[in-house]
């Protein structure tokens, strides 16, 4: 096999296996030899025994931004990753797979779903391939020239756990090690890198370091023939360090950072990491100077969530909740209080599959209407997003800025694809970090809190000495005070309006949209979170055929109509492409609503699974060559 | 001498003659001025409804916020800035209807914060419907049909829910209720204190005439003791003040049921965790430094070296 540049690996088994932990070593492991690594995490709404895999990319020359198909080593702990993911092989890969499974039959699989068995076997039976792990893995070889990699995994486990005296029932537990070890040395990364993943990762439990390199050592015994059977190239990324972290982490630091002082939160897949992480650091001193306390609230439901941080925010704290959709739409009441008596909260919100509880554990970008325009009445609000690690680093920051700047509620616009997605970045430049606080007063006599002479009443913290001041979510007069006079009403309910204007004027331009790829485009795709990635991938590989551009919208509310219409100004609008991970496209409309510009070539995806690099492609091609009006994608178990 | 500060503000207060609240507002103005509270150190946070109203009424600083939501609102007031004395009014809707999940996680919780419920068997404001303290099978005259839905025993709830002083006054007992209501400010965890309060418009059962019939004072009987002197006896008290707040009907005690000092509050819980926490919170700890963050680059690389890696050449 010649030498890639980077390498897409499938390593997948039942939930609980320890997955996730195989993705923490061999990230972290990859990421301390130099290379780049993004993995993708796709589970169900399951504890024990569903389906999960990883979609990892390494990458010797950059730091990855996307995902895509085919793959070159396809590592099963299970059957079940074998018939899931055996048509996503590239050519001359490799497959992993337990011995102890070669003769498992697709029906002998309960824990697939009925529906996805009878799919696969209907695929299966098209290319004339007995639904047994033995015959795929045939398959794979003579017709694919994959090169099947047998381990006995009941067989190597037993050695450790005889060898260290380990309870037998506590077996499963080095699974992940041994899948992490054999893809190490199918790779040929070199053990001191495996080691450093391991001790990394077994810091607070040291003899499971021991454990896993002597797992080590016995896989490498059991597979030394194919060491370095896939070849990628020696690292060449000119950076010394890196992060290597989950979007919830990101944003977890980034909120520390930022000076967040009350996080709360009720359970919810993606958004509850991000607190357990701020929880983790609670408090905390570096050289003397106390970070924190942090007092992380899990609170009874996500009614109190919203409640409590707009309380803890009237008292002076910078304050936050995260969530997902379902929580999201309980917290609207809250939102709009917030609205009403302009107080700074950001609510992290973390997109999964909805409608209801929908696909829970899956991507979308489905709720961009609900985060713009969900509660009653009209008052100002901010909806941010951010396309990759770094930006929801330092947009978690501005955000909090923007809010307590105008003194609104701002949305975070996340997903769950960046919530759990690891990837190795640039150590973030704290440096650029500013915390902006807005016009506060300290002690006053006579303090109005809603003062009608400016956009922006300067704000007061419960608390203030020689300060009395009230709040209402009833329509109020400037101390606070109920007041119905309709020409207050106009007064108070114009202001609280009006404060979009100077978010709009002031926001600086990369906080509203980023601008990528060509000057002079043939092609403008528009999108934003998730999307970023993907895209900027595409419109470099497309590039010296198509000339493309992307915009990644930032600010989604209030939109940036101004620059918009600038960057399209010059381009025919049957030439726009919007993306999204959704049924509708919602951006398309939010822009028509906007600035008047009606999109119609869209490429959606709802299938739960992010956009991949070989499907994105081909949609553009189709779009660009087929004159395809909408596409839909679904690459992706 | 200092100038005393008037715990009145001059709005005019909506509330129909003769409602139980007028008490009510005689009661905290006077146990304020009593405790002589600072303004901007205290803050009552409301619901929706009638009694809601009430921190528009009082000059102290004042959030009025939404149906069933005073408790986390207060909850985030309070944890924010632990210096604060927080007091909840609400509804008997309020607090155990819409919001009786939040009423129930603060005893829990036993956060330093006094809830005074307003109990007029009735939601006031639209019109006289059933609330979740008027008992099964009553008529009270807005009603179409007499109540389908049983009443819920706020005092009860209380204790179960683990509120470390809860009290019973009377709107119109108004010297003793100031008295409640100075005890559960002073009080360190969670007070609660049930009022009933006739509701003058829609509740033709429970009327100033019946309360002054029914109602006694637990402090008449010199026995009666509620509060926990040693950590031993909780259990004892709270089964007394359980049986206690069985009570209804002919004869309806008013008074202290239980206090026990001897729970952590959740200030305290806290302290355990965020060691300098309450004298350092979150609407006082250090956040920037000239509008930049409070660490340095080397600092913020120390502070999550666990995500960090070196490249090893």
């Amino acid at each position: 096999m010649f030498i890639l540049k980077e390498i897409g690996i499938i390593l997948g088994g039942p939930q609980g296996a320890g997955l996730e932990t195989s993705m923490a070593i061999l990230g972290r492991a990859l990421t301390r030899k130099g290379y780049g690594v993004i993995a993708d995490r796709e589970y169900f709404s399951n504890i024990t025994g569903r389906h999960s895999y990883i979609h990892m990319l390494i990458s010797s020359t950059k730091l990855p931004r996307s995902l895509g198909y085919p793959v070159e080593i396809l590592a099963s702990i299970d059957a079940e990753t074998v018939f899931t993911h055996f048509k996503d092989v590239a050519e001359k890969g490799v497959v992993i797979y337990d011995k102890n499974q070669l003769d498992k039959n697709i029906d002998n699989v309960p824990s697939m779903e009925d529906y996805t068995r009878e799919r696969i076997k209907i695929i299966l039976a098209r290319l004339g391939v007995n639904p047994t792990i033995e015959n795929i893995v045939s398959y794979l070889e003579k017709e694919r020239n994959v090169v099947p990699i047998e381990i006995d995994f009941i067989s190597i486990i037993r050695k450790i756990t005889e060898r260290f005296k380990i309870d037998p029932r506590q077996a499963s537990r080095y699974v992940s090690g041994l899948i992490v070890s054999a893809i190490s040395i199918v790779i040929g990364l070199e053990e001191k890198f495996v080691r450093y993943g391991f001790e990394q990762q077994f810091r607070e439990r040291r003899h499971l370091i021991e454990h896993n390199m002597a797992l080590y050592e016995l896989v490498y015994d059991s597979i030394a023939t194919f060491r370095n059977i896939v070849k990628v190239d020696a690292p060449r990324i000119a950076l010394n360090k890196l992060m290597i972290l989950t979007g919830n982490d990101a944003i977890a630091i980034a909120k520390i950072i930022a000076g967040v002082r009350y996080q709360s939160y009720y359970p919810i897949t993606p958004a509850a990491d991000e607190s357990f992480t701020i929880e983790k650091y609670e408090y905390n001193e570096v050289n003397g100077k106390a970070v924190g306390p942090i007092v992380v609230m899990q609170t009874e439901d996500e009614i109190a969530a919203i409640c409590s941080a707009i309380g803890a925010s009237l008292s002076g704290a910078r304050s936050s909740t995260a969530t997902s959709g379902p929580g999201f739409d309980l917290m609207v009441e809250g939102i709009s209080f917030a609205g009403a008596n302009e107080v700074p909260v950001v609510i992290t919100y973390y997109q999964r599959g909805g409608p209801s509880t929908g696909q829970p554990t899956r991507g979308s970008q489905s709720d961009l209407m609900n985060a713009v325009f969900a509660a009653h009445g009209e008052f100002a609000r901010v909806v941010l997003s951010s396309g990759d690690h770094v930006e929801a680093f330092h947009d978690t920051v501005e955000a909090f800025n923007i809010a307590e700047k105008y003194q609104v509620p701002v949305i975070h616009l996340l997903d769950k694809f960046l919530a759990n997605m690891i990837a190795s970045v640039p150590v973030p430049d704290i440096d650029r970090v500013k915390i902006e606080r807005g016009k506060i007063v300290f002690s006053r006599s006579n303090y109005k809190r809603f003062d009608l002479s400016n956009l922006i009443s300067p704000r007061a913290y419960l608390g203030a000495d020689n300060i009395v001041m009230w709040h209402s979510g009833d329509e109020h007069d400037e101390y606070g005070h109920i007041v119905e006079d309709p020409e207050n009403r106009l007064k108070m309910y114009s202001k609280r309006i009006e404060k979009m204007k100077l978010v709009l004027e002031e926001t600086p331009s990369d906080i509203k949209m980023g601008v990528y790829g060509d000057k002079n485009p043939d092609y403008i795709i528009v999108g934003w979170g998730s999307v970023k990635g993907v895209a900027l991938d595409a419109i470099e590989m497309l590039g010296d055929r198509i000339k493309l551009c992307y915009i990644n919208m930032k600010l989604l509310w209030p939109f940036p109509q101004k620059e918009f219409l600038e960057i399209v100004k010059d381009i025919p609008r049957d030439r726009i492409i919007a993306v999204e991970h959704s049924h509708g496209v919602n951006i398309a409309s939010l822009i028509a609503m906007s600035t008047g510009i009606t999109i119609d070539r869209k490429i959606a995806k709802f299938t739960g699974r992010p956009i991949t690099l070989n499907e994105f492609i081909e949609a553009i091609e189709k779009i660009v060559y087929r004159n395809e009006k909408r596409m839909v994608l679904a690459y992706g178990a | 001498m200092e100038r005393k500060w008037d715990y009145k503000t001059s709005l005019w207060v909506d509330w129909c003659p003769g409602c139980g609240n007028f008490g009510i507002l005689t009661a905290v103005v006077k146990a304020f001025e009593e405790l002589g509270l600072d303004p901007s150190k205290t803050v009552i946070v409301s619901g929706i409804g009638c009694s809601s109203k009430i921190p528009h009424f009082v000059n102290v600083n004042g959030v009025h916020t939404l149906h069933g939501r005073a408790i986390p609102f207060a909850m985030g007031i309070k944890l924010a800035n632990p210096e604060l004395t927080v007091i909840v009014h609400g509804g008997d809707g309020d607090l155990l209807g819409i919001g009786a999940g939040h009423f129930v996680a603060l005893g829990r919780r036993n956060l330093d914060i006094v809830v005074i419920m307003h109990n007029n068997g009735v939601y006031g404001l639209t019109k006289g419907q059933a609330s979740p303290t008027l008992p099964l099978g009553v008529k009270t005259k807005a009603l179409a049909k007499p109540n389908i839905q049983q009443a819920v025993n706020p005092i009860l709830l209380a204790l179960a829910s683990g509120y470390t002083f809860v009290a019973r006054g009377y709107a119109f007992e108004s010297t003793h209720l100031k008295n409640l209501i100075k005890m559960a400010i002073k009080h360190r965890g969670a007070a609660f204190i049930d009022v009933l309060q006739p509701c003058i418009t829609f509740n033709d059962v429970f009327t100033a005439e019946f309360y002054r019939k029914a109602i006694y004072k637990l402090d008449d009987d010199p026995s009666w003791d509620p509060v926990v002197r040693k950590p031993e006896e909780a259990r004892e008290k709270l089964l007394k003040s359980i049986e206690k707040s069985l009570e209804w009907g002919d004869r309806i005690p008013i008074g202290v049921f239980y206090v026990n000092e001897y729970v952590l509050t959740f200030e305290e819980r806290l302290n355990k965790r965020l060691y300098k926490y309450p004298a350092i919170n979150p609407s006082n700890a250090t956040i920037e430094i000239n509008g930049k963050s409070i660490l340095s680059q080397q600092e913020f690389e120390e502070l999550f070296k666990d995500y960090i890696v070196v490249v090893e050449r």
